[in-house]
C-alpha cells in the first residue's frame, strides 16, 4: 500500500502556539530567577541572576518550539481509528530543515558562550588594591574565619563579619575532609580542601545578615555545618575587630 | 496470526555432562558464598591483626572470593577451563550452552544465547532499579519535614551513596542490556553475539557485581555520595572496600559487553546489511559501547587507585601523603561524564527507531541521526572539568571548559531534530512506546535547558553543590533516560514475549511518573534556587514546603513504577497476544518469529534496502 495523504497543514496554529508559550517562557524567565534566588548582597550575585534571566530568555523561544511542534503533531498527526496507520511520506532528508536548524543552534550557543565568558571576565576583573583578606578554614563540622588584627594580632571567630563596599578576597582551606564554602546571597562557591589554599573573592554592597553553608557532602552532620554573615559598615566592621580579643 | 510462547516448549533431560549440566544460580551463590568465606578465612589468619588496613584488605579478599567464587559456581570458567586442558567443546555442548529445549530453567544459567541474556538484563534492570527505587524513597521520607529522623544520619548518608551507585548502574544497562542484546544481533541479521560466552559472562558479571553493591547496604559505613571523593572516603569503614570493588567488577562486565556489541555489528551482519541499512538503534548501540570503552577504564582506575590506597597504605588520593583529591576527582569525571551519554545514547537511539515506525516514517535525516551521536559522544570526553568548576582545581581552565560544555547543546539540539522531523507530517500510532516517547521529549528538553545554566561558570558558582543540580541530573536520568527505557520496553516487550504490555496500565503508569516528575523535580529546582545544598539529611525551615511537595511527586513516581513493574510481570504470560510483528515494522527482529527461535535464522536474510520504507512491508515467511 502506498500513501496518498501527504498530511500537510496549516502551520498557523503552530505559530500561534509557539508566539503563547514563548512570551509564557519569557515572563517565566524576567521574573523567576529574581524571586526564587536569595536576595542579592554582592555584586557576583547580581552577575548570576542576571545571568540566569538572560540564558532564560534565550532557551524560551527553544523550548516554546519543541514544546509547540510537540503538541502541533499530536493535534494534527495522531492516527485515528483502530487499525494500522498507512505509511506516511516518506521524508527521509531536507537539507533546508537541517541548515537551519543547527545554524540556530550554532548561533544561540554562541551567544551564550560570549555572554558567560564575558561574565566570568567581569567576575575575575576588579581586583581592587586594598582588599581585605579572610582565612577560612572547614573542619568537620564548624566553620572559623581568621584576620588580620590591629597591630599585627590575629582575630577568629565562628561568624563570618565583612565591611559594606570593599572587596574581601577569601583564602581557603580545610583541616580534614573537602568542605565546599558558600555564600549564597553572594553568589560565589568553592570547595575547601586540606593542606591547599583556594581562593575567592567578592564585595558585598548590600548591609545585613548571610548565610554560609557547606555545599560539599563532608559527613555525618554535613546538612548542620551552616553559620550566619553579617555585613557591616566600615566603621562598624573596624570597631568590631578591634573589640575581638586578639589570638597570637 | 498464532503465537507459540517458549514456556510450553517440552521440558528435555540432557544426559551427561555430570555436574556442569547442574549450574545455575544457585550454585553461583553457593560459589560466591563459599569463595568469600576461604578467602576472609586466609586472609583474616594470615594478615597481621595490628596494621591500620588489615580491615581493609581482608574485606577485598573477601569480596574478590565472592567473585570467583561466583563465576566458579556459575559456570563462566567451564569453556576456559575445558580448553585448557585440550578438550574443546563440541557443538552439543555449545547448543547445550546456548539453552536448547531448557526451558525456563536456562533463564537462571550461564546462557550463551543472546535472548536469553537480554530476558535476563531486563530482570536484572528491574531488580537494580526496585531496589534503588526503595532507598529514593527511604531518602524522600526522610526529607518529608525538616527534622525527621526516619533513618539515622548514618545510615541515610550510606543509602545516598547506594542509592545513586544503584541507580548509574542500573541505567547504564537498562537500554543497552536488554535491547543490545535481544535485538541488536537479529537486527543485523546475526545468529548471535560475536562472543556468546562472553556475553553471558558480563551479565553473570554485573549480577555478582551488584550482589556486591547490596551488601555494602549490610556492611554499612559508607560516609560519602555515589562519587565517592577523596579524602572522606578515608573515614569510611569497609563498606567502602565493597563498594570500590565492586565498580570495579563492574567495569570488567560493561567492557567485555562492550567489545561483543562492536565485534557482532562489524563482522555478523548478514549479506547486503550495509552500515547505511542498519537500523538506528544498532548505531546507538555501538557509539555508546564505543564510548564505553573510553570512558569506564577511568572508572576501574579511580577505583583500583582507591583500592590500593586503602589496603596498601599508597597515597594517591591522601593529601599527607602527596596525592590529592583532586586526582581522585579528574579520573572520576573523566569517566562521569561520558558515562551520562552511555546511558544516554542507546535511549535515544530506540526512540529515533520507535518515532520511525510509529510514524510510519523513515527516521528523519538518517546521517544527522548518527552525527548527533557521534558529535555528542566525541565532545563528552571533552569536558569533565565542569563538574570541578568550584572545586578550586586550576581556575584559569574554567574558561575551555565552558566552551566545550555549552558547545553540547549543538549535538543535543540536533536529536530533537530528528525526533520531531521524524513525527512531523506522520499517521502517529499512539500507542504505548508513543506515549512514553512524547513525555521524553517534554522532560528532555528541560533537562537541557537546565544543564546550560550549570555549564556557565557564574551561575555554577551559585548553583553548583545544591538541589539544583540534582533536579538537573534527575531530569536527565528519571525524566529522560528511564522514559526512554521505558518506550523501548513496551516497543519490543511483545518480541520477547508474544503478548502486548497492557495499554491501560501502562498509560496510568506514564500518567503517575510523567506528573510525578514534574512535582517532584520541579519543587527540586526550587529548592535549589533557594539556597539548598545537596546531600542533606536535614535542613532549615525555609525549604520545608518545597522538601514536602518534592516527597509527595517521588511518591507518585513509585506508584507509576509499581504499576508498571506489575503490569510488566502480569503480561509475560498472561497479556494481549501480539503475533510476531506487531507495530507492523520492517527491520529483522520483527520478521523472524515470536519468541525468535534459537539461533534467529534458518536461513540468513539478504538485505536489499533499509527497514524504513513503510509504504511496501516486506513480508516474509
Ligand atoms: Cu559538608
Ligand atoms: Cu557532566
Amino acid at each position: 500500500m502506498t500513501s496518498s495523504n501527504e498530511n500537510k497543514k496549516s502551520l498557523k496554529s503552530f505559530y500561534v502556539l509557539w508566539a503563547i508559550l514563548t512570551v509564557f517562557g519569557v515572563v517565566v524567565s524576567l521574573y523567576a530567577p529574581g524571586y526564587l534566588m536569595p536576595k542579592s548582597m554582592s555584586s557576583s550575585m547580581h552577575l548570576s541572576i542576571l545571568t540566569m534571566v538572560v540564558f532564560s530568555v534565550s532557551a524560551a523561544p527553544v523550548a516554546a518550539g519543541v514544546y509547540a511542534a510537540t503538541l502541533y503533531i499530536m493535534r494534527n498527526w495522531a492516527h485515528k481509528g483502530d487499525g494500522v496507520p498507512a505509511a506516511a511520506p516518506a521524508i527521509r532528508e531536507s537539507a533546508k530543515t537541517v541548515v537551519t536548524w543547527t545554524l540556530t543552534s550554532v548561533i544561540l550557543t554562541v551567544f551564550l558562550l560570549i555572554w558567560g565568558l564575558g561574565a566570568l571576565a567581569v567576575d575575575n576583573s576588579g581586583a581592587s588594591s586594598n582588599p581585605l583578606v579572610v582565612n577560612v578554614t572547614g573542619q568537620q563540622w564548624v566553620w572559623s574565619f581568621q584576620y588580620a588584627g590591629p597591630n599585627g594580632t590575629k582575630v577568629e571567630s565562628n561568624d563570618l563579619y565583612l565591611p559594606e563596599g570593599r572587596e574581601v578576597v577569601f583564602h581557603i582551606t580545610s583541616l580534614d575532609v573537602t568542605h565546599g564554602f558558600w555564600l549564597p546571597q553572594m553568589g560565589v562557591q568553592v570547595d575547601a580542601n586540606e593542606g591547599t589554599f583556594t581562593e575567592i573573592h567578592t564585595t558585598p554592597n548590600k548591609l545585613g545578615t548571610f548565610d554560609v553553608r557547606c555545599t560539599q557532602f563532608c559527613g555525618l552532620n554535613h546538612a548542620f555545618m551552616v553559620t550566619q554573615g553579617h555585613v557591616l559598615t566600615p566603621s562598624a566592621f573596624t570597631t568590631w575587630l578591634n573589640a575581638q580579643p586578639a589570638r597570637s | 496470526m498464532t503465537t507459540t510462547l517458549e514456556h510450553k516448549a517440552p521440558v528435555i533431560k540432557h544426559e551427561g555432562g555430570g555436574l556442569a549440566r547442574h549450574q545455575n544460580f544457585l550454585t553461583a551463590m553457593i560459589g560466591g558464598i563459599a569463595g568469600a568465606f576461604i578467602a576472609w578465612a586466609i586472609a583474616h589468619h594470615l594478615l597481621d591483626q595490628n596494621v591500620r588496613t588489615t580491615s581493609d584488605a581482608v574485606a577485598v579478599l573477601t569480596g574478590c572470593g565472592w567473585i570467583v567464587g561466583f563465576w566458579f559456581g556459575i559456570g563462566a570458567l567451564n569453556a576456559p577451563f575445558a580448553w585448557l586442558v585440550g578438550k574443546d567443546q563440541t557443538r552439543k555442548d555449545q547448543l547445550y550452552y546456548a539453552g536448547e529445549d531448557q526451558g525456563t530453567k536456562r533463564y537462571w544459567k550461564y546462557c550463551t544465547d543472546h535472548k536469553v541474556v537480554g530476558v535476563q538484563y531486563i530482570v536484572m534492570t528491574m531488580v537494580l532499579l526496585g531496589a534503588g527505587g526503595i532507598l529514593a524513597m527511604a531518602i524522600r521520607t526522610e526529607l518529608i519535614v525538616p527534622g525527621n529522623h526516619f533513618v539515622n544520619q548514618q545510615v541515610y548518608n550510606g543509602f545516598i551513596a547506594v542509592h545513586g551507585m544503584l541507580m548509574i548502574l542500573a541505567l547504564i544497562v537498562a537500554v543497552a542490556g536488554p535491547w543490545g542484546n535481544f535485538v541488536v544481533p537479529i537486527m543485523c541479521g546475526a545468529k548471535d553475539m560475536a562472543f556468546p560466552r562472553l556475553n553471558a559472562l558480563s551479565l553473570w558479571t554485573l549480577v555478582a557485581a551488584a550482589g556486591l553493591l547490596l551488601t555494602t547496604l549490610a556492611v554499612g559505613s559508607l560516609t560519602m555520595g555515589w562519587v565517592v571523593l577523596a579524602p572522606i572516603t578515608d573515614q569510611a569503614g569497609v563498606g567502602m572496600d565493597f563498594f570500590a570493588l565492586a565498580i570495579l567488577v563492574f567495569t570488567v562486565s560493561t567492557t567485555v559487553a562492550g567489545v561483543n556489541t562492536i565485534c557482532t555489528v562489524f563482522t555478523m551482519r548478514t549479506k547486503g546489511m550495509t552500515l547505511e541499512r542498519l537500523p538506528i538503534m544498532v548505531w546507538g548501540a555501538i557509539i555508546a559501547a564505543a564510548l564505553g570503552l573510553y570512558a569506564f577504564p577511568y572508572f576501574s582506575l579511580v577505583e583500583a587507585l582507591q583500592i590500593l590506597d586503602r589496603t596498601f597504605s599508597t597515597s594517591f588520593f591522601v593529601g599527607t601523603g602527596g596525592g590529592t583529591g583532586w586526582l581522585q576527582a579528574n579520573l572520576f569525571w573523566l569517566m562521569g561524564h561520558p558515562e551520562v551519554y552511555v546511558i544516554l545514547i542507546p535511549a535515544v537511539a530506540a526512540l529515533f527507531e520507535i518515532s520511525a515506525v510509529m510514524a510510519r516514517k523513515p527516521v528523519f535525516s538518517y546521517r544527522t541521526a548518527i552525527a548527533g551521536m557521534v558529535g555528542l559522544a566525541g565532545l563528552s570526553i571533552l569536558v569533565w572539568a565542569h563538574h570541578m568548576f568550584t572545586t578550586g582545581w586550576a581556575p584559569t581552565l574554567g574558561g575551555p571548559f565552558m566552551v566545550t560544555t555549552e558547545l553540547i547543546s549543538i549535538p543535543t539540539g540536533l536529536f530533537f531534530l530528528v525526533l520531531i522531523g521524524t513525527l512531523w507530517r506522520g499517521n502517529i500510532w499512539m500507542k504505548l512506546p508513543t506515549v512514553w516517547m512524547f513525555g521524553f521529549i517534554a522532560n528532555f528538553i528541560i533537562a537541557g535547558i537546565t544543564g546550560i545554566y550549570l555549564s556557565d561558570i557564574p551561575i555554577d558558582n551559585q548553583l553548583h553543590g545544591t538541589m539544583f543540580v540534582t533536579a538537573h541530573f534527575h531530569y536527565v536520568f528519571v525524566g529522560s533516560v528511564l522514559f526512554g527505557a521505558i518506550a523501548a520496553l513496551a516497543f519490543w516487550y511483545p518480541k520477547v514475549t508474544g503478548r502486548f504490555l497492557d495499554e491501560k496500565l501502562g498509560r496510568i503508569a506514564f500518567w503517575l511518573a510523567f506528573i510525578g516528575v514534574q512535582v517532584t523535580f520541579m519543587s527540586m529546582f526550587v529548592s535549589g534556587l533557594r539556597g539548598m545544598p545537596r546531600r542533606y539529611s536535614s535542613y532549615s525551615f525555609i525549604f520545608e514546603h518545597t522538601n514536602f511537595i518534592t516527597t509527595i511527586g517521588a511518591y507518585m513516581i513509585m506508584a507509576g513504577m509499581l504499576v508498571l513493574g506489575g503490569a510488566v510481570i502480569y503480561c509475560w504470560n498472561h497479556g494481549e497476544p501480539s503475533g510476531s510483528n506487531p507495530w507492523h515494522a520492517n527491520s529483522l527482529e520483527w520478521l523472524v518469529s515470536t519468541p525468535p527461535p534459537l539461533e534467529n535464522f534458518d536461513v540468513l536474510p539478504v538485505i536489499t534496502e533499509d527497514p524504513y520504507n513503510f509504504g511496501k512491508e516486506l513480508v516474509r515467511s
